[in-house]
């Protein structure tokens, strides 16, 4: 392993570090929040730092400004052709988004408290919604522009759009920076602080344990249950392969050739310089690796139960190791038929399979529900949380922690509820790729009729699929903690009930059936592989299409402005009114 | 033959049913066994929720709840930058009241311990030096400790002292630590302490032996 090597994985590793610490901490507070938006009542996030306001200032005007000036600068330089072209989309799109989403923003705070000069009083009657439309508008506009430029003049348009870009960049932040009010600021990033707060706290707090408790184990069930959650990330793919050129041709990947990614790969992906994977090890064994190590998450509870010295944790550390043990077989058996389609175990192979073809959660429906099912339940998170379960047995196997040992423990579980949406991502919603996203480009093809072709360079295309990683797994991770506020718990017996027998069977008999069906297709012939692929292609279609119009909704319902009629609810409202008053609040008596 | 148990008149008449409302068994029809769709169901009713209070929140129609709750009027308030005004005779933690000379008023006669339910406090009596003037009249506390812990601040014991030398009237409540030592109140910790008049004396001063207008005994009047 060379030099670069090392320092490349290093890289990775902090980079899932990273996301997933972030994650943990996020999750923490999103718990909360959600389930106070969901039953509309105060949440606890509730922590704020006061700014002094110039900090406050700097902080609005700063990271802007250095955009702007950033953009402004890196269009100095001459580019030409397609990365020219793809510089003049991407500046002109951000432009505009930038642009729509701080009219958007302006007009949520006119709305909210008040205009200050003339300019904005014009916000406080638009509808939010036409901003949204207006800036979906001119992207299209943009986007149609960027095919009118000539290809000569395209370095030329680069550099304008840059300028443009950096110059509303620089007007935002100067106009953000002169609407924040006097005085200090109080900063609760909508309650984010709180997750630090209590970090901060546990870290003081009294690391209490009980007398007759074994205090090496006490200690060593905390690591193990964070460690099983962070050792698993190893073998997620979070990206596209990258590929880089020999640049000074001496036959070795060092840290001068970091420079020379090339600029464009085949759609095959294929790649005759170094391959860098965007995972931290390609294990051939891949998905049996998860298994085998987030397996051992169990040792953890269970020791933890054990060594608490309390009733209430020893049945907590006995409902966890059953539990999970008894879910590890469905969960496994489950992803079966999975690999039959795939063929492969290993990660990677699965993300560029269900690139090419269609998404997991496409082939393997009754699989995927089976495997979300058995993974609810080896999180140990609603609505399988016995070994935890509060109105029983109070807080389970780490009843008996407190301060960072007990933070151990939720910072192990809230990871695990991050992984195990990042597994869900890479199982079955498709990894690292995106509907029609290839690895030269954008390409709608449906069967053999070719709709759309679009060239993107390596670069781009890599940075696209990374993101779309990380925002599926953001999002699965949402959904996955509205369960909570929604599932209300199974009891202890109709728990293992589910997991033995309908997990299993059902998880069993898929597999027969994708096996059956598998070898069937096999030798069915082309014309079978050629509807097979069409019929990918459509699912792919629906994934886009669905995305799409999810997101346009949502943000236009978001968008819409509520009406709130005033309306008399109670009896003595009601006779209040006969009499002619008039009573400002229903409540009121 | 095994005796037959009485009749409990607060659960049920033996051998007669439960009289009371008959509820329904939930159905147990296909789809509400399959789960998926009430599942569905109740996660579209949550997100339904989410939805709309987010977007009435974000739109300014609706304060956030988090910071309505700052607002005036409102029950929740933001504990550590704003506290509630306590009632005038709020227990809060102990203090020991001192003299004019500045030592502690306590006489040191566990009247305060006895009458400690939670048995928190510790005393250790002392005898004043030889020559001080109230050797023999009464003794003073080497240690005075409470384990605020174990308090439950029931304030008997401010009740039971004859000195007035032990009060609660710091306004100060529990504060939270991160070790138990840290609950074990000294003397010199409790004699620190004010009341919330901010003064460290008793608000009922008595008359110290050896003033004019001690009513019981002196040392001068003692030698008879
Ligand atoms: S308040 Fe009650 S429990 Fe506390 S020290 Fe006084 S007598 Fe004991
Ligand atoms: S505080 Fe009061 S009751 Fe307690 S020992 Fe001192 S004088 Fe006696």
């Amino acid at each position: 392993m060379s030099a670069v090597e090392i320092v490349l994985s290093v890289v990775k590793v902090l980079i899932m570090l990273l996301f997933f610490l972030n994650m943990a901490a996020l999750c923490t507070w999103a718990d909360r929040r959600q389930g106070a938006m969901v039953q509309d009542r105060v949440g606890p996030n509730r922590a704020v730092v006061h700014l002094p306001n110039m900090l406050a200032r700097g902080i609005v005007l700063l990271p802007p400004a250095l955009f702007g000036v950033l953009a402004i600068f890196s269009s100095l330089g001459a580019l030409a052709g397609r990365a020219a072209a793809e510089r003049f989309t991407v500046n002109v799109q951000l432009a505009i988004l930038v642009g729509w989403f701080s009219l958007l923003v302006l007009c949520a705070k006119v709305r909210s408290g008040g205009a200050i000069n003339k300019a904005e009083e014009m916000f406080a009657d638009v509808d939010p919604r036409s901003f949204f439309f207006a800036g979906l508008g001119v992207h299209a506009l943009g986007l149609v522009a960027g095919r009118l430029v000539p290809p000569a003049s395209m370095p030329l348009a680069a550099q304008v759009s840059g300028f443009v870009l950096g110059g509303v960049f620089l007007i935002v932040a100067l106009y953000a920076t002169s609407r924040v009010p006097d005085g200090p600021i109080p900063l609760r990033l909508a309650g984010t602080l709180h997750a630090i707060a209590d970090s901060i706290k546990m870290i003081w707090k009294e690391d209490f344990i009980p007398k007759n408790a074994d205090r090496i184990l006490h200690g060593l069930a905390p690591m193990l249950a964070v460690f099983s959650a962070i050792a698993v990330m190893a073998v997620v793919p979070f990206g596209p392969d990258l590929c880089f050129t020999d640049g000074n041709r001496n036959g070795t990947f060092d840290f001068s050739d970091l420079g020379n990614l090339v600029a464009t790969v085949p759609a095959s992906g294929a790649c005759n310089g170094f391959l860098v994977k965007m995972q931290i090890i390609d294990l051939n064994v891949g998905i049996l690796y998860i298994f085998g190590i987030a397996g051992t998450g169990i040792i953890g509870a269970a020791i933890a139960g054990w060594a608490s010295d309390n009733k209430f944790a020893l049945l907590g550390g006995l409902r966890a190791s059953s539990q999970m043990v008894s879910y590890e077989v469905a969960m496994g058996l489950s992803l079966v038929g999975l690999f039959l389609v795939y063929g492969s175990v290993r990660m990677s192979d699965m993300a560029v399979w269900q690139g090419a073809n269609a998404w997991g959660v496409f082939v393997q429906p009754l699989g995927f529900i089976l495997f979300l099912t058995a993974l609810c339940a080896e999180t140990k998170r609603v609505p399988f949380d016995q070994p935890e379960g509060e109105s029983e047995i109070v807080a389970g196997y780490f009843l008996e922690y407190s301060g960072f040992k007990w933070g151990m423990f939720m910072t192990g579980e809230y990871i695990e509820l991050a992984f195990s949406s990042a597994l869900l991502v890479a199982l079955f919603f498709g990894g690292y790729s995106l509907p029609f996203l290839h690895a030269d480009g954008i390409t709608i093809a449906f069967g053999d009729t070719m709709l759309f072709q679009y060239k993107m360079t390596h670069l781009a295309v890599s940075i696209i699929s990374a993101l779309a990683f990380f925002g599926k797994t953001i999002f699965v991770t949402w959904v996955q903690i509205f369960f909570r506020w929604t599932l209300p718990r199974f009891r202890y017996d109709q728990l293992m009930k589910l997991g033995w027998t309908k997990l299993l069977p059902l998880a069993i008999a898929n597999m027969m059936v994708t096996g059956v069906v598998v070898l069937a297709l096999r030798n069915a012939g082309p014309a079978a592989d050629s509807w097979l692929k069409l019929l990918a292609d459509i699912t792919q279609g629906f994934v886009a299409v669905a995305t799409l119009a999810g997101f346009v909704a949502l943000v236009v319902g978001l968008l819409e402005p509520v009406e709130r009629k005033k309306f008399l609810a109670s009896s003595a409202a009601r006779f209040a009114a006969a009499m002619g008053g008039v009573k400002p609040e229903p409540q009121q008596a | 033959m095994p005796k037959r148990t009485p009749s409990n008149p607060w659960t049920k008449p033996a051998g007669k049913p439960i009289e009371g409302k008959a509820i329904p068994r939930p159905r147990r029809t296909a789809e509400v066994q399959a789960y998926l769709p009430e599942f569905l169901r109740g996660m579209a009713i949550t997100m339904r929720h989410f939805f709309k209070n987010t977007k009435e929140m974000m739109l300014g129609q609706k304060p956030d709840p988090v910071l309505e709750a700052l607002n005036e009027g409102v029950t929740t308030i933001c504990y550590p930058e704003e506290k509630r005004p306590y009632p005038e005779r709020f227990r809060g933690l102990h203090r020991l009241t001192l003299r004019d000379d500045g030592s502690p008023r306590c006489v040191a006669c566990l009247c305060c311990s006895t009458a400690c339910p939670a048995q928190c406090i510790h005393i250790e009596a002392g005898e004043y030096a030889e020559g001080d003037k109230r050797r023999g009249y009464e003794r003073y506390p080497k240690t005075f400790v409470i384990d605020e812990l174990r308090c439950i601040f029931c304030g008997f014991c401010v009740e039971a002292c004859p000195c007035d030398a032990i009060r609660m009237d710091t306004g100060i409540h529990a504060t939270p630590y991160d070790s138990r030592e840290q609950f074990i109140y000294r003397k010199d910790l409790l004699m620190e302490f004010t009341g919330r008049d901010g003064s460290r004396t008793s608000a009922n001063p008595r008359h110290e032996p050896g003033d004019p207008t001690h009513p019981g005994l002196s040392r001068e009047q003692m030698d008879h």
